[in-house]
């Protein structure tokens, strides 16, 4: 018990911290959001209004204390350029976000695991080399060119998955209660609509988890390995236990324990990639809410944002780490 | 190639000429869905935001102004105002508004609304306002009569008013909050043009559908619904343009461009250059920039020729001064030819080998990358290194913000809120203007004469005499040295050729009116 309650309270602690530091590299970045929201020859004394109106004339620790108080009571402010609560932005942009991370998630772990346990078993084999060769070349392309490529090749010449967007044109009036297209359709029972945004949603996760996977192959594998070399190993095959029971009876739980931890934190390291994909497939989402934030230095945006994605990874993580204490309880209490 | 779309929207004109014979049979009906393809994502809906294109592009046919500009057209027309008069001491203009017409939320449009509309923009501190000059107020004489005063006369008033988008009071009153209503306007119209939005979805589409009740009617060719998709990388817009998913993709490469002007099925609009782009050069630095002489050689170390042939393939205007060629008061030739000889020997003779340069610019746009690579490699060639440095437009307006951080040149495009000298010229020239004191003028040019001449023209409305006076203020300007005007783009759109009616509106930079666009 008192794990759990240290590691909320590390989370806490941690996510105050992402605040402070996403909140003064905003104002330290160069950008003035006064002059932007001014409009072209707008005059230093209508500058300096908007300025004050946007409390950016006080000392930046004043603005700080202000924020966070602000962000304490629940709210992250009002966006100086859309004109609506932060708060209500962000969760219209983040479930297509996260239902794009979370497909990526599951072609990441479909792929992974069964192919790190496999080249684990086969350590050494023509099969391992090939693995490793694809995962690397995997790791090494950049995201947005994998993204073009599928979407020049797959969808544009070949017609096998949709271009761009979220949902086919006859489906564009389809209207959701929660913003998770795939979700909201079943819901409605509309199998049409669902089959319709996986579609949609293929390439794009597709390209987003392709580095992820590789590097998951990789953690996966290694882990396996060392559960191979383990002495429970020997004994059950002694006992003449069949090759695929000791492969997912013995070495998988517990050689994916390991791996468990980086693909937690995978989930967060995605919600922070899908700008890439979202820009190249035209999809909705935090990242393009983020860029625009970004280069409009509409800095409430930027720290909320950053603060979604940040708390995002914490919980990711946090839950691992109880999934794994649950399982192994005894491990963190050595620790 | 039969495209979905084609099929779809084929199927929707079915839809809707049967529902059109049971309803209004004589009447011409909008038909079809019109797809067009945007890179940036509009910030909102707020007609106070109207100086961003992308946010105007959506407001043009959803609200209704005073005046106008037709689509291709430099001349103001009338639109709500049926006709206006100007006081002799050119201080009050007073317009009489069209009767019946109508809000999307069935009020009419009365003269209250047009005040209302004003007082909003001005206690919201409205960009948009930055454009009109001495305007003090504005008054309702009667139902369909409203006066509009000024401080002292405004020549470009009545060009300026064509981005004062009307709102219904009705609507937006009991918005009005502590906000000025900004936070409702954001996501809500309010207006009383051809179509209404019905989907707002900033960073996926938003959709606007034919409003009835339009007092314009519907004759000719429309849409029924136009769809704004907000699709940021080029080469997805091209294979969407290609899938038959958008009909209006404009910001493909020019590659692509070219490549389609020989295809079947599309078309390649090629409007008038009005935006144009420049290097403004630091007069006031206490560096080498601050010396003509220096300037001087500068302003001969661009091809202008070379860029328009290579990175624009010839889409475009050559530029020869800092006005779009052909506008009113355009002087010829103000600026140096490229002759990087002459620069040379400047150089040499001056013993200025060796001096190191900053220039800022947006990276993101490719054609910015491209002149900085060029004037890069010219200067090289002389014994000049220029560093460049790339930034997002808040970080490089802000280094703008003191002569001293300013650096020795900066990019920026020209977007002339309305086809009138003014709009350019004041804004880059005028000393009440410096990026120090909150303007465009990233020169941080402060010349008397210039800006005496820059303020008569502004306050006189006989054109000929603003045509005279832009002139002499392009000549001293060019004298002084103080841009190189790197190019006057034209703005290139590809379309689908299912498109009739498409015309870019060279008064509302980077737009066009989709209200005068149907589908064959």
């Amino acid at each position: 018990m008192t794990y759990i309650l240290q590691r909320i309270a590390f989370s806490l602690l941690s996510l105050f911290v992402l605040v402070l530091i996403s909140f003064l590299l905003s104002h330290i970045v160069p950008g003035d959001p006064a002059y932007v929201a001014a409009g072209p020859n707008a005059g230093a004394e209508k500058i300096a209004e908007i300025r004050a109106e946007m409390g950016l004339d006080k000392p930046v620790a004043t603005q700080f204390f202000i924020y966070l108080g602000d962000v304490l009571r629940g709210d992250f402010g009002t966006s100086w350029f859309t004109h609506q609560p932060i708060l209500q932005d962000i969760a219209q942009e983040l479930p297509p976000s996260l239902e794009l991370v979370l497909v990526a998630m599951v072609i990441n772990l479909v792929v992974s695991l069964p192919v790190g346990l496999l080249t684990a078993r086969f350590n050494g084999s023509r099969f391992d080399d090939l693995v490793r060769l694809v995962s690397i070349a995997g790791a090494g392309l950049p995201i947005f060119w994998t993204a073009i490529l599928l979407q020049q090749k797959v969808a544009a010449d070949w017609k096998l998955f949709p271009v761009a967007g979220r949902l086919s044109f006859e489906h564009r009036r389809f209207e959701g209660q929660t913003g998770f297209t795939l979700l909201d359709s079943l819901m409605q029972g509309r199998l049409d609509v669902f089959f319709d945004a996986l579609a949609h949603l293929m390439l794009p996760a597709f390209a987003l988890a392709l580095l992820f996977t590789a590097v998951g192959v990789r953690i996966t594998r290694t882990s396996m390995i060392s559960e191979f070399k383990k002495d429970y190993v020997t004994l059950a095959r002694a006992k003449g236990a069949s090759e695929g029971r000791v492969m997912f009876r013995h070495v998988f739980p517990n050689g994916a324990t390991p791996a468990l931890t980086v693909f937690g934190m995978q989930f967060g390291w995605m919600l922070g990639t899908t700008v890439l994909v979202e820009e190249i497939f035209g999809r909705p989402g935090i990242g393009r809410y983020a860029v625009k934030a970004v280069t409009q230095s509409d800095i409430h945006g930027v720290v909320a944002v950053v603060f979604v994605v940040g708390l995002f990874f914490l919980v990711a993580n946090l839950v691992v780490d109880l999934l794994l204490y649950a399982i192994n309880p005894r491990k963190h209490l050595e620790g | 190639m039969k495209s979905t779309l084609d099929l779809l929207t084929g199927t929707a004109i079915g839809a809707i000429a049967l529902a059109g014979l049971t309803a209004l049979p004589a009447m011409a009906e909008p038909q079809g869905v019109l797809v067009i393809a945007e890179n940036e994502t509009p910030e909102n809906l707020d007609p106070a935001n109207a100086t961003n294109s992308t946010v105007d592009q959506l407001l043009l046919g959803v609200y209704d102004t005073l005046v106008q500009f037709t689509a291709g057209d430099v001349e103001v027309t009338p639109r709500i105002a049926d006709s206006w008069e100007i006081s002799d001491d050119g201080q009050t203009y007073t317009f009489t508004l069209k009767q019946g017409v109508t809000f999307h939320d069935g009020s009419a449009l009365t003269a209250e609304d047009v005040v209302f509309s004003l007082e909003r923009l001005v206690a919201a501190n409205a960009g948009v306002m930055n454009n009109m000059g001495t305007y003090s107020g504005a008054e309702a004489v009667d139902d369909y009569t409203v006066a509009l005063t000024l401080d002292a006369p405004f020549g470009p008033f009545l060009s300026a008013l064509a981005r004062i988008y009307i709102v219904s009071k009705d609507a937006v009153e009991p918005h009005m909050g502590d906000d000025n209503a900004r936070q409702w306007l954001a996501v809500n119209e309010a207006g009383s043009g051809p179509y209404t939005v019905t989907d707002y979805a900033p960073t996926e589409a938003v959709t606007l559908e034919a409003f009835p009740d339009y007092w314009g009617g519907w004759d000719g060719n429309h849409v029924a619904e136009v769809i704004f998709r907000y699709v940021s990388e080029p080469s997805t817009q091209l294979a969407l343009l290609e899938a038959g998913e958008v009909h209006i993709a404009p910001d493909i490469t020019v590659e692509d461009k070219l490549a389609l002007q020989g295809r079947d099925g599309y078309i390649v609009d090629i409007g008038s250059a009005a935006t144009p782009l420049y290097f403004y050069m630091n007069t006031a630095s206490e560096g080498p920039m601050g010396d003509p002489a220096f300037r001087e050689m500068i302003a001969q170390t661009f091809d202008r020729q070379l860029h328009l042939d290579q990175v624009l393939m010839g889409f475009g205007t050559l530029p020869d001064g800092p006005l779009p060629v052909g506008w009113m008061g355009h002087a010829a030739g103000t600026e140096l030819p490229f002759d990087l000889d002459a620069a040379r020997a400047m150089v040499e003779e001056n013993g200025w080998a060796g001096t190191e340069l900053l220039v800022r610019y947006l990276p993101d746009i490719q054609e910015e990358q491209a002149a900085v690579e060029q004037l890069q490699s010219n200067l090289g060639q002389i014994g000049i290194t220029l560093t460049a440095e790339g930034m997002t437009w808040p970080a490089q307006a802000a280094t703008t913000g003191s002569v001293e951080t300013t650096a020795d040149l900066n990019m920026l495009y020209s977007f002339p809120n309305f086809p009138d000298p003014h709009a350019v010229l004041n804004g880059n020239f005028n000393g009440a203007l410096t990026g120090a004191k909150g303007g465009l003028n990233w020169a941080q040019y402060e010349n008397p004469e210039v800006d005496a001449l820059l303020n008569a023209a502004a306050s006189s409305a006989d054109p000929a005499e603003r045509a005279a006076l832009y002139a002499q203020v392009q000549e001293l300007v060019g004298a002084d040295h103080v841009a190189i005007t790197v190019s006057l783009p034209g703005s290139v759109v590809a379309l689908s050729d299912s498109v009739e009616g498409y015309v870019y509106n060279v008064a509302h930079h980077q737009t066009f009116n989709y209200m005068d666009i149907g589908l064959k």
